[in-house]
């Protein structure tokens, strides 16, 4: 019951005026992003952080803030899957399956109103999850030592990629050569590393500068050398005609999907794009012969659209407790506490209870807000979904100029801005993945801070690093996590790979 | 297919790997006696990770993404420079001058009119500086439009 009164806390953080505006805010700007092919949600986060940082928000204001971009860009995904066949970020791809066909018969408005609905159920039970089940992982996160958390960091690195990533070991190469940009500048015992004299170098590399960089301004060369600059159709949305049955039809679907997400999302290297994939596959075996699947079945549009939605928030379960994200996005909200000076993991459970309990308040708001917004307001998303890239792009590149400038008013940063975009550039076509990067950018100072407690309290003893079970534990799985994607990783890729083939792909 | 571009890749990153090594090891030694974990400790352990997992790159790598040759490789030259002009001339241009030749620039290169291209830049700017320096309170350069200076 002590969580309940945190909880009411929280609806008393997220319900105060200013943070209920902030919240509304990032829910609709989160729903364009998600919406908006290509500008993915750790994209969409990234870019609004100096805009956080400009307006001079308290922490739990910028965070309700984003939290709800976070929320409202798996909303938007959602919306170019249905009316266009193209999934707005990789979570979506399942809901092509059933709701492009479904738009085809011309049911779009249904099938975009079901899955609001689902969403919102999918993340409604996974904040539920995430209310129960965060608090005691954070009392158990207690107990872990400085060992343990050098073990976990390397678990987290380890499992990023995901049980369906391509090739583990660039996920290592990508984790080492964050971690080496994060030993940049004057280090724990006061010697200067890596710095070459520069003094702009001193204070390390920011890692709000990496993240826009690698992010925003590599999207932008690859949507040039995709010349995807022109838009798409123009489409169509039916009038809503959605009777209270039809909800009732696919409530089973949405807990079904939301459940199993939220677990997706709160073990290490599921995530979201497996969670809707469990959620489809699951949906097809319980309903069998009696749906009809690829063909537009409403329920093969709930099913993935909760499990989506519901590991996302799952997904936030090991980055509040534990400091570890489990995603690209999560890393870039955490990217946000550390650098307004919150210390991310269990203690923040004690020391700023009110930022905590604020923000899973403001994902419940943020989830009932973006219901309210979505079923109305479709009609403006696919709107907006129609201005075409050539003009957005360039605008929210200068956006992601203007905010980065904003930070310090220098124009250094920019150049550095603009390298770490081409770097990301030149790793996505190796298919190097960014996220790893980017958390080694963001724990590499813990990491090493764990490593030398642990060794300090031993008195240089290497052992100290896997003498508890639990310790043992965290390395066993991070093996596994390595190992496990060369024997299951091509056979769940194939088995995703042919349920997209049976989907509308392929007429 | 090959796979010229991880084995390249991972020569490099090799390489990356020895020189941060090496320079870990010369590392001055912080002030009041060696640590157990010294400021070199942790980087090397980094250069280890990284050359292991490089060398894997060159024995076994992935096959080859195409790279943009000819035209579509000088567009995105093109864009890089424009960006990096963008974040030399903001300053002395001011933001709305520089932003409108920016925007506009990358508008047209990635296919739109050429007029409809700078207008939508110009907009983007004015909209942008007045939002940043009237609601927000935070000051853009103006650069050459200085003289508009309202105080």
């Amino acid at each position: 019951m002590e969580t309940l009164g945190f909880l009411m806390d929280g609806f008393a953080v997220a319900l105060q005026p200013e943070n209920l505006m902030f919240a509304l805010l990032g829910a609709f700007l989160g729903t364009l992003i998600g919406a908006l092919p290509g500008l993915g949600p750790a994209n969409g986060v990234a870019i609004l952080i100096p805009l956080a940082f400009t307006l001079g928000l308290r922490p739990e204001t910028a965070l309700i803030m984003l939290t709800a971009v976070y929320a409202g860009a798996m909303y938007g995904g959602r919306i170019s899957s249905i009316l266009l066949n193209i999934p707005g970020d990789e979570p979506a791809m399942m809901t092509c399956l059933d709701g492009y066909p479904m738009a085809r018969k011309g049911k779009a408005a249904e099938a975009l109103a079901i899955s609001a609905v689902a969403s919102f159920m999918g993340s409604l039970i996974a904040t539920i999850g995430l209310i129960l089940l965060a608090p005691i992982l954070a009392r158990f996160a207690l107990t872990f030592g400085p060992a343990e958390y050098f073990a976990l960091f390397l678990l987290a690195f380890a499992t990023l990629g995901g049980i369906t990533g391509k090739n583990p070991m660039k996920t290592v190469v990508a984790a080492c050569i964050g971690l080496m940009i994060a030993t940049v500048g004057i280090d724990n015992t006061g010697v200067q590393r890596f710095t070459f004299g520069a003094l702009e170098l001193y204070e390390g590399v920011d890692f709000i500068i990496a993240i826009v960089g690698l992010f925003a301004i590599s999207e932008l060369l690859f949507f040039i050398e995709d010349k995807a600059g022109g838009g798409k159709e123009k489409m169509q949305v039916n009038k809503l005609k959605l009777s209270f049955a039809d909800l009732r039809a696919i409530m089973p679907s949405c807990f079904r999907g939301g459940f199993l997400g939220f677990i997706a999302g709160v073990l290490p290297g599921a995530g979201a794009s497996l969670g809707s994939f469990i959620g489809y596959t699951l949906e097809k075996k319980m309903v069998g012969k009696k749906g009809y699947f690829g063909e537009g079945d409403p329920r093969g549009v709930a099913g993935p659209e909760a499990g989506n939605n519901g590991a996302s928030s799952g997904a936030l379960v090991p980055m509040l407790t534990l400091g570890v994200p489990g995603s690209g996005t999560t890393a870039v909200l955490l990217a946000l506490l550390i650098s307004m000076n919150i210390t991310p993991g269990p203690l923040m459970f004690t020391q700023n209870a009110d930022i905590v309990w604020g923000v899973i308040a403001a994902l419940l708001i943020g989830n009932f807000l973006l219901l309210v917004l979505n079923i109305p307001l479709v009609g403006i998303f696919v709107k907006l979904l129609s201005v075409p890239p050539r003009y957005l792009l360039p605008i929210v590149t200068m956006i992601a100029f203007v905010g980065i400038y904003s930070i310090s008013n220098t124009t250094f940063d920019l150049y550095f801005m603009v390298a770490f975009g081409v770097a990301g550039y030149i790793f996505r076509k190796l298919e190097i993945p960014l996220v790893p990067i980017i958390l080694g950018l963001l724990l590499g100072p813990e990491m090493e801070k764990n490593l030398r407690h642990a060794l300090d309290l031993a008195d240089g003893d290497w052992s100290v690093l896997w003498e508890s079970g639990l310790a043992i534990g965290l390395w066993v799985f991070a093996g596994l996590g390595l190992i496990l994607p060369y024997i299951l990783g091509p056979l769940l890729r194939r088995r995703m790979g042919k349920a997209m083939e049976e989907g509308p792909t392929a007429d | 297919m090959t796979s010229l571009n991880d084995r390249i890749f991972g020569v490099l990153m090799i390489v990356l790997a020895l020189a941060y090594g090496w320079g870990a090891t010369q590392l001055p030694e912080p002030f009041g006696g060696s640590e157990a974990v010294g400021p070199e400790t942790f980087p090397l352990l980094l250069a280890i990770g990284l050359g292991l997992s490089s060398l894997y790159l060159v024995v076994r790598p992935d096959p080859d993404n195409a790279w943009p040759w000819s035209r579509t490789g000088l567009e995105l030259i093109i864009a890089v420079v424009v960006l990096i002009f963008y974040a030399l001339l903001l300053q002395p241009l001011g933001f709305i001058i520089s932003t409108t030749l920016a925007v506009g620039l990358l508008s047209w290169r990635m296919g739109a009119q050429p007029k409809v291209a700078f207008i939508t830049g110009a907009l983007a700017g004015v909209v942008v500086f007045l939002i940043f320096n009237f609601a927000l309170d935070l000051a853009l350069p103006l650069g050459l439009l200085d003289f508009l200076e309202v105080n």
